[in-house]
């Protein structure tokens, strides 16, 4: 392993930065409403020196109104759910670990679900019983994959799975008798969409939360690293086991609720980005989790373009393009380990 | 949770960017909406809205449809919008409306607060029984200044209906189960405009649920024993497929409206809170009162049925709001 630098760290991350940007700028572009470059770089020129009066209405709602705030809300749930996906994957020692395929994104789901049966107006509510659904289950997980004290990669994804489809079901069956019309297109809560903006007072809340959970997950990278070769070894090593593990446990269970309850349970992100990220960086937790988060931001704002340009004007839910990436994926990687 | 109150909570005030003159009004979820008067381009969000707007005459200012608006055939032709769930915001955007109509039924409320936040007026429909379809008629065309043609047109339909209840007087209502879907099997909830729909053709639904779009079992229907089935189609000979499809399928078979071949099959219109609801439901009666029909003829030349029974090639799936 190439020791991580704070040279290489920057330079890995710019490079990120870089893609990330080109991304947006072709997200920014694509759309069920042709804008052309030219007309593109004028508006943003314009905002850039403060004279965003000038820009046609149309081109200042679309741009500015809806394709910048949904890019922006991708980029953040790609960059939550993939840092969960990398904590997840260091917290149970499981490659395969991912907040979809674990069954944490349909815990939160059925979080936010509840709390906008119960209040269906209080912003700040659906967050945070979307947290606790994450937490929950997370817990009810580890429990379940755990035999004899040891935890069994098998019995884990096992219980991952069979927790998944069993809150999937509570959540169609909220669904089917609820007589509350509100709830009818709930369904993307189960397949992952993005399509909803949301109102300022909830990004900032998602931007702080994130900023707070991905930083306190980033200051146990070191530890990881170590716990990563066995807990008892990280124990002998100087590692708080205990400390570390309930840093990473609420972090990603933090990003995970937020993730989804402003654009439901997007598939398999969580798994495949710090799979490609270690492929590319190696496997250091210090370098994992900023490029995780930048490679998540990525892979989202892609996959949400394809989702809005490939039969526009209808739109298909991102999770459904992130979930015909990402399962091959999965079973490409479940192949490869049980060989 | 109350649907109209969560809704009304999600009005704002908006910015208003000018001095042109604006109409004030309450829309049907119960939300204030400020409309810029006279409204020169609309969006539908709805294929009932789409289908009301035309029958006011007022489809040169109609800019912008759903996929799913398919009635009249020449709203294929206008620009598509998205689906009615899933709009495509910024296409709607674009079409720089006055004005977006939606259902309450059938839109997400997450739709219409996305819209506001664009400083659009959207006003949405709600009609839970025949009578709140054609006040919504009228509203919507006060709300679009198509008043003349509004009450024309609902003063016909109210006619029609009068017809249809002298024709109906003193008969005990036939007792239907409604397929909104076979599979799964789905039926109507006592607060659908549809379950008045059926009491005015002379039909009264076996199934009571508080759910718009009830899951059914399928023993539920052979326990009521219900004298029709009533299928709502897009072709004329759906009649007789769907007869021959039942009498082979195990539980649909012993049914006694099955056995007697007491399916009725009327326009998938019945679906929509639209004009075309009321030719769906003198269909119906037809089917259900025969008896009741054929004296009128001899009293009278039926005036009923301005348009023939014009069925539309909606495929089954997109009758299913839940389907979507």
């Amino acid at each position: 392993m190439r020791p991580v630098t704070l040279k290489r760290l920057a330079w890995t991350c710019g490079a990120l930065a870089l893609v990330l940007l080109a991304t947006v700028a072709a997200a920014l572009k694509l759309g069920a409403v042709p804008i052309s470059v030219s007309d593109l770089l004028l508006s943003m020129g314009r905002v850039a020196i403060g004279r965003s009066d000038r820009l046609p209405t149309e081109y200042r709602l679309i741009v500015f109104e809806l394709r910048l705030p949904r890019i922006l809300l991708g980029i953040l749930v790609g960059a939550a759910l993939s840092v969960a996906g990398a904590g997840f994957q260091a917290l149970l020692r499981n490659p395969l670990a991912d907040p979809y395929v674990l069954g944490v994104s349909s815990g939160a789901a059925l979080g936010a679900i509840l709390a906008l049966i119960a209040s269906p107006h209080l912003p700040l509510v659906t967050p945070l019983a979307a947290f606790f659904g994450a937490a929950a289950t997370i817990a009810a997980v580890y429990f379940l994959g755990r035999r004899g004290g040891q935890l069994d990669s098998g019995t884990l994804l096992l219980a991952g799975i069979v927790t998944a489809s069993f809150l999937s079901a509570v959540i169609m069956f909220l669904m089917t008798t609820l007589a509350s019309r509100d709830l009818r297109g709930m369904a993307f809560w189960l397949m992952g969409d993005l399509s909803t903006p949301q109102a300022v007072g909830v990004r900032s809340v998602l931007v702080v939360g994130f900023l707070v959970a991905a930083g306190a997950i980033y200051t146990t990278a070191a530890d990881l690293n170590l716990l990563l070769t066995g807990e008892q070894e990280a124990a002998h090593l100087g590692v708080n086991v205990t400390r570390v593990k309930l840093v990473v446990y609420l972090g990603a269970s933090v990003l995970t609720g937020l993730a989804v309850s402003v654009s439901g349970a997007i598939g398999y992100v969580g798994l495949l980005v710090p799979h490609a990220m270690r492929l590319l960086f190696g496997s250091d937790y210090r370098l994992l989790i900023p490029t995780s988060a930048l490679g998540g931001a990525i892979a989202i704002v892609l996959a949400d373009t394809l989702a809005r340009t490939v039969v526009a004007p209808t739109e298909l839910p991102v999770g459904a393009m992130t979930a015909m990436a990402g399962a091959p994926v999965f079973i490409y990687l479940l192949r490869r380990r049980l060989r | 949770m109350s649907p109209a109150r969560s809704w009304a909570q999600a009005s704002v005030a908006k910015p208003i960017a000018s001095e042109t003159s604006f109409l004030q009004v309450t829309d049907e979820a119960g939300r204030r909406v400020k409309v810029p008067q006279p409204v020169r381009r609309i969006v539908s969000l709805a294929p009932s809205v789409t289908e009301t707007l035309y029958a006011l005459g007022a489809q040169e200012r109609l800019i912008g449809v759903t996929d799913y608006c398919n009635y009249p055939p020449e709203a294929l032709t206008k620009p598509k919008v998205g689906g009615a769930i899933n709009p495509n915001l910024e296409q709607v955007v674009a079409l720089k409306p006055d004005l977006v109509v939606v259902t309450k039924t059938f839109n997400r409320l997450e739709t219409v607060e996305a819209l506001e936040r664009l400083s659009l007026a959207v006003y949405a429909t709600d009609a839970h029984s025949v009578e709140d379809v054609l006040s919504s008629i009228e509203r919507l065309a006060d709300l679009v200044g198509a008043h003349g043609q509004g009450e024309a047109l609902v003063a016909s339909l109210r006619a029609r209906l009068e017809d249809l209840r002298q024709a109906l007087a003193g008969r005990a209502p036939r007792r239907v189960f409604f397929v909104v879907w076979q599979n799964p099997l789905i039926s109507v909830g006592r607060r659908s405009f549809l379950a008045d729909a059926l009491r005015w053709a002379g039909a009264e639904s076996v199934v009571n649920a508080a759910q718009d779009w009830p899951v059914v079992s399928l023993e539920e229907v052979v326990r009521q024993e219900p004298d029709y089935l009533v299928f709502a189609g897009s072709h004329a000979d759906e009649a007789d497929r769907t007869f021959e499809e039942l009498r082979e399928l195990p539980g649909w078979r012993n049914l006694r409206a099955v056995r007697e071949r007491h399916i009725a099959v009327i326009s998938d219109a019945v679906n929509r809170p639209a004009p075309r609801l009321i030719d769906a439901v003198e269909q119906l009666a037809r089917q259900l009162h025969p008896k009741a029909f054929a004296e009128k003829h001899e009293k009278r030349s039926s005036k009923s049925e301005t348009r023939a029974p014009q069925f539309a090639t909606a495929e089954r799936k997109e009758l299913c709001p839940c389907a979507q």
